[in-house]
């Protein structure tokens, strides 16, 4: 088996799989990340979201060989204390019901946030709609992501 | 206040907790996850007392909470410990939240599902604090040596006016743990409330936003492998024979082999409901690898048999055991449309008939006539069917997501062959439930597969095998009929519903009692095609199919829907026609009232499009207006107001956002939800072709009011997801012009 | 599309192009025609043989476009050349689910850029992304729309460079090679093909562009 290098959330990793691997199933099985979740394998839902170099890509559909060497972020890495932004508001805004979906929805989120610091109900909406919520906490997302801007707008 | 009897057992907690202490060893900590948010961590204490099932008090005053349902996104992980902590009296700051295993002996009922949960642990959890409450005051009194009359807490702290004495309750916990359980203890007055009726922050939220590991998907122990499942691609397909030549040699793979799952001498319960009782079986070393490999098992399939088997009638516990089949054939939509076509044309079973309702429509001036359908619908949980199972000669292991604990426990000693009290089934938090998860055959199944191979196995369906596997939303039809004089009175209401396979009319609803002749009926087509509870079961489609045709109705007699409604309603609560009329006209009149008032119903916008509806299932009552727009010939829902009457509100804005997501959630299924099929195969797998309502078709703006009550609470998971349809068609009927009788919508209409 | 060669390029107005190819046409039929006879003159007769012949050249470039234009048409080529902002998706050509932007480059904007998901490949398995290593829409100011157009609109637009990426003949031909056309005929489990293989639509691709991208009436 081909050993493939890895960077994940600051940390080196040399993982043992075949490289065609998708990057989530690495993350999950050989990595102990399970905070990137499956929910449909086929990049329709977007529970698996991570960066890759700063892009939201679906972890499911990327072969680990994509990620060789870059820079991979997963929700355990977007902050050191559990306090980005969007962490902070997520707890604020108390989004989530049963949980499964939110990690992806925060991920591509952040991505929204670094490249639309301020952004409006629908540049929200054009960025999310990715990311499927079963449980319909889509109100307070939006909620979040504007706060989220605030609390970020306050840091700087 | 009010005093209660408690009746709990001391011994059988201590008995269970040695039980408990002696279970498996977690990958992740519960407690460090569960301490309340915003606050600073706080100090695990050296030593728990546990003063009864669901509290523990640690020496440094630490409170350990267990909230004995299993929670799916309801959040009564939050709301129930709410309850415990606010009869006990402590600061809601000082509670860690453990989430309890499955302990029958322990815990009445611990079944997630019908909205019952607050509704049928509020007693007893308000009892269980306030007897710990009032055992720390009687140690109290015992170290003070005062009557325990003069003693009065403030959250967390004993207080003897009288001499100034005061303690935290950790002072006294080792000695409290001690006392014999009293026999009636005072539980607060409403009015009294301080953490019931707040807001809390859900107990998960740290480990949701940091990625913690949470469901069982991300558990894991030494040793296990994981295992997937393939079942037969249609139902009415049975497994034939298999060539894993190819399979068993691919990497990772350990073995491969079928599973029967509930064989026929088995006492199926009520939430056994089986797809597929002979499975195909991968185990391998890893997710990937083992999807790999059964992908490339070729397998023959032949047609199934009827299939008999014997299950209880109904969900209650210990309710007779009958014979049950399912016909063989594989079925397709098609068929199944112009059978529910032909039923609904013949006389179905007469559930309830007032007055002379034949007499009345001989006599009407003008009849109206409307069917409606709608389709099979799947649960789609986020997180797809899995389950850890860890079976030995001795025991058996489970942890999985799992709503009715009680039920599979019976199934499971009966296939194992181990006695109840061997087989331990750990609680996890769900990714979704939705009425999915009540079935246990996931639990069967891992428990089998490791039964076979040895060892500690999770099993786990991809998105495209639970899309699949069945126990989906039953397809229902239902007419309604309505006579009206020639003063354009209404004289007389009939409904006549059905649906593959069970009977949807609950005949003691509204309109009955409001009408003088009223007559309901029902049917129902066998199949072999699965189905079972989906948020608000039956109630999901005759809410829609009922108020939107009261909304044509009032339309016809040239009535405002809502007025309509409540004359109606006035009519049952002064002059109420029959008997069981099953609904409060005050209550239900009550949150169309609010509705309307909160949402300014006469006020009219250019391009805004309103519809009203509202129903009562599961204990409460909501109203909802729904505002529509359309944008390009596509309809969107910009705004919801819904007025909620379930009595006390537990956690105040956890409740809101069960609303608010049962609202999305019905919007959704509304106007995408649909699972059609052709010769008995599902004809959608995955997301690309199952629509699921996304962030941009949610609205901008959802308000919810209740109606704040000091009456008992009840549910909030299915009350108001079940009006939300109706709303929907109403409002996209005064935008289009056009009624919409079958969901989904979305095939109603020629853009989106 | 832009191509990015760094080369200058030229452009041709429709006219230059047609006019040039018409007077290609006409040279070739003059040395036909003096080849054929000892000492040739351009009679009446002769004017008339040469009409003929654009009308002939004119009828089997129109000809081969019908068959372009149901290649172009097609779920493959036009479902990423959209009349709107999020291209199409599926054998039916539905709105791509999720409803991806195009953004200024034509590359997607903010979580859904193009390459996050489209990689270097198809992904392998049905309803996932395609792939290809250029995966993107035509970009916001040259949008090259081929959803809803006539054959008569989309040849003419074909044929004019502020319309069609700036190409000139060349680039026009060298286009039914480009990598991400090519990716039409190889599209991943679930997809249909166009319509025609590749060799055939090259040929009529380039049958029409050669006798003077003549465009349909309609």
């Amino acid at each position: 088996m081909a050993t493939t290098k890895l960077k994940i959330n600051g940390k080196e990793h040399a993982v043992d799989v075949d490289p065609s691997t998708p990057l989530l199933w690495v993350l999950r099985d050989h990595l102990n990340l399970v905070g990137t979740k499956y929910g449909c394998g086929v990049a329709s839902c977007g529970a698996c979201v991570v960066h890759l170099e700063g892009e939201a890509v679906r972890s499911c559909v990327t072969k680990v060989s994509r990620a060789a060497g870059k820079e991979v972020v997963t929700i355990e890495g977007l902050s050191e204390n559990g306090d980005h932004p969007l962490q902070q508001a997520w707890e604020q805004v108390d989004v989530p019901q049963c949980g499964y979906c939110q990690s992806g929805q925060i991920m591509s989120a952040a991505v929204l946030l670094r490249e639309i610091p301020n952004p409006t109900d629908e540049e929200i909406d054009l960025a999310m709609t990715g990311n499927i919520c079963r449980c319909g906490t889509y109100l307070r997302i939006r909620k979040a992501i504007h706060l989220a801007a605030e609390i970020q707008n306050e840091i700087k | 206040m009010t005093l209660v009897k408690t009746t709990l057992n001391r011994r059988s907690f201590l008995r269970a907790a040695l039980l408990a202490g002696g279970g498996m060893v977690l990958s992740f900590s519960w407690m460090a996850g569960c301490k309340p948010s915003g606050r600073k961590a706080l100090e695990m204490p050296e030593e728990w007392f546990e003063l009864n099932s669901y509290i523990k008090i640690g020496e440094n005053g630490v409170i350990s909470l267990s909230s004995p349902n299993p929670e799916f996104g309801q959040n009564v992980k939050t709301s129930m410990p709410m309850i415990l902590a606010e009869e006990l009296d402590v600061d809601w700051d000082n509670v860690v939240v453990e989430q309890a295993d499955f302990l029958p002996d322990r815990f009445k009922n611990q079944f997630t599902g019908g909205s019952q949960a607050i509704r049928s642990n509020w007693t007893p959890l308000r009892t269980a604090g306030a007897t710990a409450r009032q055992m720390l005051i009687l140690a109290a009194a015992k170290q003070w040596n005062v009557p325990a009359s003069e003693i009065t807490t403030e959250p967390g702290m004993l207080l003897h006016r009288a001499s100034g004495k005061k303690a935290g309750y950790g002072e006294f916990a080792s000695v409290a743990a001690q006392i014999p359980i009293p026999e009636e203890v005072e539980l607060k007055k409403v009015t009294d409330f301080s953490i019931i009726g707040t807001s809390k922050k859900n107990v998960d939220i740290k480990n949701i936003v940091n990625g913690n590991p949470l469901f069982t998907m991300d558990y894991k122990v030494d040793g296990m492998l994981t295992a997937m499942i393939v079942h037969p691609p249609a139902f009415g397909l049975q497994f034939k024979s298999m060539d894993d030549s190819e399979a068993k040699t691919m990497p990772g793979i350990k073995s491969i082999f079928t599973i029967d799952t509930l064989t026929g001498d088995i006492d199926q319960n009520f939430f056994d409901t089986t797809s597929f009782t002979k499975l195909a079986v991968v185990v391998g070393n890893s997710t990937w690898e083992v999807m790999q490999a059964k992908k490339a098992l070729k397998i023959a399939w032949e047609e199934e048999p009827e299939r008999v088997f014997r299950r209880s009638a109904s969900w209650m516990q210990g309710s007779e055991i009958i014979k049950a089949t399912f016909p063989p054939g594989l079925e397709s939509t098609d068929d199944h449309l112009a059978k529910m076509a032909e039923f609904t044309k013949k006389p179905g079973q007469i559930l309830r008939r007032d007055g002379d309702p034949e007499g009345a429509f001989k006599k009407a001036s003008k009849i109206i006539e409307r069917t409606y359908t709608a389709p099979f619908l799947a649960h789609n949980t986020m997180e797809p069917v899995n389950c850890f199972a860890h079976v030995t000669a001795e025991k058996a292991e489970l942890y999985g997501p799992l709503q009715a604990p009680e039920y599979i426990n019976a199934t499971l000693s009966q296939r194992l062959g181990l006695p109840k009290d061997k087989i331990h089934i750990k609680l996890a938090r769900m990714g979704g439930g939705f009425g999915l998860r009540a079935y246990g055959h996931h639990l069967i199944e891992a428990a089998v597969i490791s039964q076979q191979v040895k060892a500690p196995v999770k099993l786990v369906y991809t998105r495209e095998d639970e899309m699949t596997a069945g126990l989906y939303r039953p397809a229902y039809s239902a007419t309604y009929r309505a006579a009206l004089d020639e003063n354009n009175q209404l004289i007389a209401f009939h409904v006549k519903g059905g649906g593959i396979p069970e009977m949807p009319v609950a005949p003691h609803r509204f309109p009955a009692g409001a009408i003088d002749n009223y007559l309901a009926e029902g049917w129902s087509i066998t199949s072999n095609i699965t189905t079972g509870i989906f948020r608000a079961p039956r109630s999901n489609f005759m809410a829609c199919a009922e108020q939107s045709f009261l909304d044509e109705l009032a339309a016809e007699m040239g009535k405002d829907p809502i007025d309509f409604r409540l004359e109606l309603l006035e009519r049952a609560k002064t002059a109420p026609v029959g008997e069981n009329n099953d609904y409060q006209a005050d209550r239900y009149a009550g949150v169309l009232r609010l509705a309307r008032d909160k949402s300014n119903w006469n006020e009219t916008k250019q391009g805004i499009h309103r519809g009203v509806s509202a129903y009562f299932c599961h204990n409460s009552y909501v109203a909802e207006v729904v505002d529509l727009v359309m944008k390009n010939g596509t309809p969107k829902v910009e705004k919801v107001v819904a007025a909620i009457d379930c009595g006390i509100v537990v956690n105040k804005d956890a409740a809101v956002n069960m609303a608010e997501g049962a609202i999305v959630d019905g919007i959704g299924n509304a106007l995408f939800g649909e699972m059609p099929f052709k010769d008995g195969a599902p004809q959608k797998n995955n997301f690309p072709s199952y629509r699921m309502i996304r962030a941009n078709e949610a609205p901008k703006e959802i308000d919810v009011h209740f109606v704040g009550s000091e009456t008992d609470p009840t549910g909030m998971g299915e009350p108001p997801f079940a009006p939300v349809f109706a709303a929907v068609a109403n409002a996209l009927y005064k935008a289009t012009g056009t009624r919409f009788y079958n969901q989904p919508f979305i095939n109603g209409l020629t853009t989106g | 599309m832009k191509s990015k060669t760094g080369q200058k390029e030229i452009r041709h107005s429709y006219k230059l192009t047609a006019a040039l190819s018409v007077l290609a046409i006409l040279m070739t039929l003059m040395v036909t025609i003096s080849a054929r006879s000892e000492s040739a003159a351009f009679g009446s007769k002769d004017k008339e043989v040469f009409a003929d012949q654009r009308k002939r050249d004119s009828v089997k470039s129109v000809e081969a476009f019908s068959k372009v234009y149901s290649v172009l048409i097609s779920p493959r080529c036009v479902n990423c050349h959209p009349a709107g902002d999020v291209p199409l998706q599926g054998d039916d050509s539905h709105l791509h689910a999720m409803l991806p932007q195009r953004g200024k480059e034509g590359k997607g904007m903010l979580t859904m850029k193009c390459a996050n998901c489209h990689q270097s490949e198809n992904t392998r398995g049905p309803h996932t992304p395609p792939g290809n290593p250029n995966w993107h829409l035509p970009p916001a100011d040259m949008k090259m729309v081929f959803e809803g157009k006539s054959a008569s609109e989309l040849a003419k637009q074909l044929m004019d460079p502020a319309q069609n990426g700036h190409k000139d003949m060349k680039a026009l031909i060298a286009h039914a090679d480009d990598a991400l056309v090519l990716w039409g005929w190889e599209p991943g489990d679930g997809r249909t093909l166009p319509p025609l293989s590749h060799k055939e639509f090259k040929e009529a691709w380039i049958t029409w562009l050669k006798n003077g991208a003549y465009a349909p009436e309609k």
